[in-house]
């Protein structure tokens, strides 16, 4: 497959590949910058080859990487749904401060420039903003090349390797009588506030901009929409992302592999089990760790579970938003995710921050009762999932604010990179679960459930079909389940079990090497997805053999399918953006991270 | 110094009753501070307003199982003019924080300040560019829950301290 593609690239455009390289089944392709628009076309469009959902776009700063290839390089990672197949892109940029005086990214200094692919794929309208706003690099012919994460008065470009990570230091004692500490716990910030830019077409003249947010109750936390309307017709929504950014990536970069498992805890903070299942996924095709079969089981469980509880929360705040059953519904949901939090906490110690899953297994083992939680859990949530359905499915107010609104059909799905229940609405069944099955899902037997409508309703069904399939693979994963190791044998990973530290010298050394250092991946690069309830959660690691990840790069599925909120809502009513908002799912931590 | 509040009869505050004839004082006597402080503590009303991960226990506690009414601080107001309580439930972005001090400027006064969570007192695991460490930069803090996330009745406890220094306050409340 690689082969022939390659052949293809070079007839269609000559000289483009630099090289290309393959990578625990990744397949990168090197390529020239000047080309990279007519590569992207090629591979858009080629009955061969396309590669029609680009799933995301991040720079890479070399800076501390010691090569003598240029110091910016844009990833892409593509997807071709027909085909299969993923691809990585990487072009490397001219770097035009290289010979000046170092590239800090302040403004008015020159940037590295490459050309902008939003009209090949309208998705890369927010990871290009994002990609120049964090890492500094320029799009050209971007329609609005703005700040999207950090304020628009700010300096710099945090991702790159130069900015310090920031913060403050922490002093583990207080001497009260030291001025070094007069500052701690003092009002030294103003809170001053500034303009934030709206788009030039916005017509703030003849029309008026209202703004939703950052507080309001119906945007599900801090996200601003700046609406333009016509009396009540909505003309354009302008979402105004970063109040909640919060520096994961760069964090992750300052940090040991296994100690940002708790952080992907924060990122979508309703389903912590899925996320932190893609980011120890993500570390474990880096390092080729096999995973013993009793814990691909536990791990398919627990994010089933979580999976039913991510999409309770959604339920719940959706009905009360669209107001159909205005307080039952949240209770009711809320009561039902409180019986997965109870067998998390068994399992793990905690309610919503879990971290139970590490790189190579389990953190510990099972508690012994938790078979007989899940089964009364799943008993008993059969007869709510009943009650759902009695309470909206045919509920007038329910069906009159959901049929119909915020269509978005499977063509501008896909144009717009959206995953998840919202693509499956729109009629594409398209799950990692099914089509590139990780973990055990291959042996379990569940529907991809879709519709054709392409409207909220259809959101709302196809989810609530979800719900019953998750049940489905619990039951069977309950059924299929062995007992075995919680993690695996692989000394260089896991930590040895307890006894064997006191009877063998070389456990101890492991065990030592561990807990101090770390495990060191070998160089290269991966991408990871894992089909989280909200859509496709990617992270991408770049090791440089060291053992902090030296990029690590974090594809939010809420952050990529928000950026429909303007297609679903345009010539709708003002109301019905809050319909359209709930039925997207999103979590601000993970649109921001 | 200030009389016990609740009258021999009923209990009610205050007010004479018509059926009283025992001779016994239909009335109670309270000082206008504790009284106000009484009516205060027992009606704290919070905004509706989440930041992050901390929000989720928030409206956990609202939920049917923990019902943050048993405290009397279910009211959770939309608009900052009608509340009383700001619960900063998760990490202060610099991006956030003139909201923040915005909205805490818009609460009419008495108001007060929960800073749930590790990020909101301390910055938490977000030692970083992003983050302001600690919300007690920008506002003063009555009350720190600490926790990652605090649990509901960790949320509770915060409100029973808030309310013993509400009980507590002197000259109504009036801050200089
Ligand atoms: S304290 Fe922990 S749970 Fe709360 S907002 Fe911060 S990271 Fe999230």
């Amino acid at each position: 497959m690689t082969e022939k593609l390659i052949e293809k690239l070079n007839a269609k455009v000559p000289s483009a590949l630099k090289d290309h390289s393959e990578f625990r089944g990744d397949t990168t392709l090197f390529i020239n910058a000047e080309h990279v628009r007519d590569v992207a076309s090629f591979l858009k469009d080629d009955e061969d080859t396309q590669y029609d959902l680009l799933v995301d776009i991040y720079g890479t700063d070399r800076l501390k990487l010691g090569q003598s290839s240029p110091r910016f390089a844009v990833n892409y990672e593509l997807y071709s749904i027909s085909k299969n197949k993923f691809v990585r892109l990487i072009v490397d940029l001219v770097d035009p401060a290289r010979n000046g005086n170092g590239g800090s990214g302040k403004f008015g200094e020159p940037l590295p420039k490459v050309a902008s692919v939003t009209d090949i794929w309208p998705t890369a309208n927010w990871l290009e903003r994002e990609t120049y706003d964090l890492m500094g690099i320029e799009f050209e012919n971007h329609p609005w090349l703005q700040r999207i994460m950090m304020p628009d008065n700010w300096v710099g470009h945090p991702l790159r390797k130069d900015y310090p990570l920031g913060g403050e230091p922490v002093y583990f004692e207080k001497d009260r009588n030291n001025p070094r500490f007069a500052h701690l716990g003092k009002q030294i910030m103003a809170g001053p506030s500034f303009e934030t830019e709206l788009p030039e077409e916005m017509d703030t003249d003849g029309h008026m901009v209202l703004n939703l947010g950052p507080h309001h109750p119906a945007t599900h936390g801090v996200l601003r929409l700046a609406t333009e309307l016509d009396g009540e017709k909505v003309v354009r929504v302008t979402p105004e992302l970063g109040y909640l950014h919060s520096g994961f990536e760069k964090t992750g970069e300052n940090k040991r592999y296994e100690k940002f498992i708790p952080y992907c805890d924060r990122m979508d903070y309703v389903s912590p089990m899925n996320n932190n299942l893609a980011y120890v996924m993500a570390v474990e095709k880096l390092m080729d760790v096999e995973i013993p079969e009793h814990v691909q089981y536990v791990r398919v469980i627990l994010c089933e579970l979580q999976r039913i509880a991510s999409h309770m929360i959604w339920l719940g705040t959706h009905a009360m938003d669209v107001g159909g059953t205005p307080h039952a519904a949240p209770l009711y949901c809320f009561m039902m995710r409180e019986r997965i939090l109870d067998i998390f906490e068994m399992v793990c110690g905690a309610r919503m921050t879990t971290s139970y899953f590490s790189v190579g297994g389990l953190r510990w083992p099972l508690p012994g009762a938790f078979m007989d939680a899940v089964r009364a859990f799943l008993k008993e949530f059969s007869g709510y999932y009943h009650d759902y359905h009695v309470m909206l499915t045919k509920n007038p107010l329910w069906l009159s604010r959901l049929k119909g609104i915020g269509i978005l059909k499977a063509e501008e799905a896909i144009a717009l990179g959206i995953t998840g229940p919202l693509l499956r609405a729109a009629g594409v069944p398209l799950d990692l679960r099914k089509v590139r099955p990780y973990c055990v899902y291959d042996q379990l037997d569940f529907e991809v459930p879709t519709s054709t409508e392409a409207d909220s309703y259809a959101r709302y069904t196809v989810r609530m079909e979800e719900l019953q399939q998750s049940m489905r693979i619990i039951e069977q994963a309950m059924n299929q389940i062995k007992p075995g190791p919680y993690r695996t044998a692989d000394r260089k990973v896991a930590l040895p079990p307890r006894h064997e530290i006191s009877t063998s010298m070389e456990s101890l050394i492991h065990h030592f090497k561990l807990v101090t250092e770390g495990y060191r991946p070998p160089e290269g690069q991966v991408y990871f997805i894992g089909e989280n309830p909200k859509g496709w959660l990617g992270f991408g690691l770049i090791s440089d053999g060291t053992a902090n990840p030296y990029r690590l790069r974090v594809r939010g599925p809420s952050f990529v399918n928000l950026q429909a909120t303007n297609t679903m809502a345009r010539g709708g009513f003002i109301s019905d953006l809050i319909t359209i908002i709930g039925s997207i799912d999103i979590v601000l931590g993970e649109v921001d991270r | 110094m200030g009389v016990a509040v609740g009258a021999p009869q009923g209990g009610a505050l205050g007010g004479t009753q018509a059926h009283a004839k025992d001779g016994s004082a239909g009335f109670a006597l309270a000082k206008l501070e504790e009284l106000v402080n009484w009516g205060r503590a027992n009606s704290v009303w919070p905004l509706t307003f989440g930041l992050a991960c901390c929000a989720i226990e928030q409206i956990s506690a609202a939920a049917s199982r923990f019902d943050i009414a048993r405290f009397g601080s279910e009211v959770f107001r939309a608009s900052p003019r009608q509340a009383d309580l700001l619960i900063v439930s998760g990490r202060v972005s610099n991006k956030m924080a003139p909201v923040i001090k915005r909205i805490y400027d818009q609460m009419s006064d008495p108001k007060w300040v929960v800073a749930m969570g590790d990020c909101a007192s301390c910055g938490g695991p977000f030692n970083n560019y992003a983050i302001i460490q600690g919300v007690d930069k920008m506002l003063p803090v009555d009350v720190y829950v600490p926790g990652c996330p605090p649990r509901p009745e960790a949320l509770f406890y915060a409100l029973e301290k808030l309310r013993e220094k509400i009980k507590a306050e002197e000259k109504l409340g009036v801050r200089e």
